[in-house]
């Protein structure tokens, strides 16, 4: 292991700090490039992956399952891509633990540009790591190869959020050639953000429905279930079933447009509805 | 009457500034000497080839063409008279001039128009104007007939329309209005427009207060339907109004009985539309769309694909009413006050969210489409909100709803409300007159300040907040903002990608 100036280290295949689990890889990198701590790579990990362009709902699971598992000292693995990424890598330093990006690019890049605040984050609290050298500018087939490690470092696969065709699904055909777990979290049937992920179920991908579901996957200790008492909002419910415009809220609830509106701004500045990027309005909490 | 070979006179016309009618003298000399037919006084182009045209219409009604030295002066020199209105005033003093014509005819007369090869008199853009300055100055009108059912609507001017040169001697006194059916120009009805009963609710607020409103919304959504049908629930144009519109659609050569009619200009320049296209220009400067526009509504369909200098011209009239061209000849105003409503797609492909079509666009250029509207022109937008593409086959079963005279109604209602309290345009409103205007209770300010912290509004969204809460309590017909009122607005509010 070669220390280069503060964090940044290089660390050749089969010197100390390498990771074993890139072992199991057919064509381990020679070399690894990164920031921080690289013991943190060999510990008990989660890789988190979801879809970039992600709804308020994959936001908030990626964020419940990725806080808890940091929380718990589980690292999340993940690609510091925009939307679902970015999210597991925020919730797990706001949970004050550990966490891993694996970059498509050098890892003295700042890729994407807009994640450029959290980069700087995470050289100095966690690891950023790739296998690309300094000052690799990220392309079209980096992107897969970063999967496949992203893959091999976590324990099991969690994807929080995926569409068709999707990114992710490159990441859970390694993480299966890899002989590692691939969950998924359920999304409504009648929504296309979650076509990728609810096929990934039906092919086999073990549901991951609540934080105790995914102790007991991980060999944690399970939480006992506790059902919050869940109000009876009538629009709150619909909205928990399917992302709707206020519009369909209106046709479907039978209540006057302007009722509406009050009732979904009020349950918004609550916290326990948001408005998707298309206008729909989603719930993201369970009560 | 048989011509003269010598003489002078001098016949009154107008000419465009803007959209003033300035008035100007004809002087004719008509003297011995090698023939010619020179015209001076700083004409453009087209005020010179008057030469040609009148001299053939001269003959072919049956004046003679003196065989003499003929000047034309156009008084004041300085100023500079651009067009072919010039053609009627100049034959006219010909006339006057060589005697063939009395010259009582042409006192405390002004004549504008154009002149064909064959005597008959044309129309020429801007006869309202000119019939407006005739007004203020006392003068009867000659012009062309094309025009006198618009000039018609002047209250005090004695219009005398000619159908050609050799009419100024026959009959002049004025033909009873010939009756001609006068065409209906029927606005879209709202109910029209199958479901969107939050962009309809968005579209009443608009209309009550002048808001500015901006529809987002994949393609086929109906942006263009919905905001076609805001001037039809706009209370009709005063009297006032409907001459100052009519009067810059005349200027620019448009069709200004619509507007005399009542209906509220609707104007939906394209993407492309250049700077002066937009807000005026050329030379002589021409009123621009945001003028057409005046009084009534600007459609901008595709609002992130005008050019970002574009836009920003806008600002000027928004704020002020009125757009002021700078130029070497020197400066020309035109009226322009009105409702803009601009249509974005949600991403350039324009499906995102979508549940049918898949959305090619990455999240980088999202954000990129949609910062290309400038804040200076968001923050004088103060409703948004998102229209949604309804499947066909769930437009035919939709409650179509009301109709735009009985929202039209409520309209006017608050218009009431807001003229009671003395106020005239809600989006207007700022700083300490908007506050005065609210009449918050001590609870109602702490919902503004709690949603202004939790929304993460701005100082100009509070301002725009409190704005369409004030529409909103006048169309509730509420002399005071309630709570209710302040958590409807919010929900129009920009929302970040």
């Amino acid at each position: 292991m070669k220390e280069k100036a503060g964090q940044q280290w290089e660390i050749e295949r089969g010197a100390p700090g390498y990771p074993s689990a890139l072992e199991d890889l057919s064509d381990p990198p020679a070399r690894l490039y990164g920031f921080g701590n690289p013991a943190l790579m060999s510990t008990d990990s989660l890789a988190i992956v979801g879809a970039r362009r992600a709804t308020p709902y994959g936001l908030a699971c990626t964020r419940l399952f990725a806080g808890w598992s940091a929380s718990r000292g589980i690292t999340v693995v993940s690609g510091a891509a925009i939307g679902c990424d970015c999210a597991a890598h925020e919730a797990a330093l706001a949970s004050n633990g550990p966490t891993v990006a694996v970059l498509p690019c050098g890892a003295d890049v700042n890729y994407p540009p807009s994640a450029y605040g959290l980069l700087s984050l995470l050289r100095v609290h966690a690891v950023v790591v790739s296998e690309f050298p300094w000052n690799a500018p990220p392309a079209r087939w980096t992107f897969v190869k970063r999967n496949r490690l992203i893959a091999a470092l976590g324990r099991a696969l969690l994807v929080t959020e995926a569409g068709l065709p999707s990114g992710t699904f490159t990441t859970a055909d390694f993480a299966l050639e890899l002989g590692r777990d691939v969950f998924a979290v359920p999304g409504s049937i009648l929504s296309p953000e979650s076509r990728g992920s609810n096929r990934l179920i039906s092919q086999g991908a073990q549901p991951m429905t609540d934080v105790s579901e995914l102790a007991g996957a991980l060999g944690r200790e399970t939480i006992p279930e506790t059902f919050a008492a869940v109000s009876g909002n009538q629009i709150l419910s619909a909205l928990r079933a399917t992302p709707m415009r206020p519009d369909d809220i209106a046709r479907e609830c039978v209540m006057d447009i302007i009722e509406v509106v009050h009732a979904i701004t009020l349950l918004e500045l609550k916290g326990s509805i948001k408005r998707y990027p298309d206008g729909r309005y989603g719930a993201v909490k369970v009560t | 009457m048989k011509a003269s070979l010598t003489g002078q006179a001098c016949v009154g016309t107008s000419t465009l500034v803007g959209t003033q009618a300035v008035p100007v003298e004809v002087q004719i000399d008509v003297a011995c000497g090698l023939p010619a037919f020179t015209i001076v006084g700083l004409g453009d182009a087209a005020v010179l080839e008057a030469r040609e045209r009148v001299r053939a219409a001269i003959r072919a009604s049956g004046y003679t063409f003196p065989n003499a030295r003929v000047v034309v002066n156009l008084a004041p020199g300085p100023l500079r008279k651009h067009g072919t209105g010039f053609d009627l005033p100049i034959a006219l003093a010909l006339l006057v001039a060589t005697g063939q014509i009395p010259a009582e005819l042409m006192e405390q007369h002004r004549a504008v128009g154009e002149v064909a090869l064959d005597g008959s008199v044309r129309c020429v853009p801007g006869m309202l104007a000119h019939g407006l300055a005739s007004v203020a100055d006392g003068h009867a009108l000659f012009g062309p007939c094309q025009a006198a059912d618009a000039l018609r609507t002047l209250g005090g001017l004695r219009y005398r329309p000619l159908e050609s040169l050799r009419s100024i001697l026959g009959d002049r006194t004025e033909k009873a209005p010939q009756n001609r059916h006068k065409p209906a120009f029927p606005e879209p009805d709202l109910s029209d427009v199958a479901g969107h009963t939050l962009a309809k609710r968005a579209l009443e607020i608009a209309a009550a207060g002048g808001h500015n409103l901006l529809l987002s919304g994949p393609p086929g959504s109906g942006k263009t339907m919905l905001a076609r049908r805001l001037p039809g629930i706009l209370p009709p144009l005063d009297d006032e109004e409907r001459v100052e519109s009519a009067v810059v659609h005349s200027v620019a050569g448009l069709d200004e009985l619509p507007i005399l009619s009542g209906s509220r200009p609707f104007r939906a320049p394209h993407h492309s539309a250049s700077i002066a296209g937009l807000v005026g220009g050329g030379a002589p400067p021409r009123p621009g769309e945001v003028s057409l526009a005046h009084n009534g509504v600007l459609f901008l369909d595709e609002l992130p694909e005008f050019g970002p200098s574009s836009l920003q011209t806008l600002r000027q009239p928004m704020e002020d009413g009125r757009i002021v061209l700078v130029r070497a000849e020197g400066r020309v105003s035109f009226p322009a006050r009105f409702s803009l409503v601009g249509a974005a797609n949600p991403c350039p492909c324009g499906y995102l969210g979508d549940p049918v079509r898949h959305c090619t666009c990455t999240h980088a250029v999202v954000t990129r489409y949609r910062n290309r509207v400038g804040g200076p022109l968001m923050d004088r937008i103060d409703l948004a909100l998102d229209v949604e593409r309804i499947e066909p086959e769930l437009i035919v079963r939709m409650a179509t709803g009301e109709d735009s005279s009985s929202v039209a109604a409520r309209v006017r209602q608050a218009l009431e409300v807001a003229s009671a309290q003395g106020r005239s345009r809600n989006a207007v409103l700022s700083g300490a007159a908007l506050i005065d205007a609210c009449r918050m209770s001590p609870g109602v300010a702490d919902v503004v300040s709690m949603l202004a912290r939790s929304c993460h509004l701005s100082g100009r969204g509070v301002t725009r907040l409190l704005r369409v809460a004030r529409t909103i309590a006048d169309l509730d017909q509420a002399s005071a903002v309630q709570k209710h009122h302040v958590i409807e607005a919010v929900s129009y509010r920009k929302q970040e990608s």
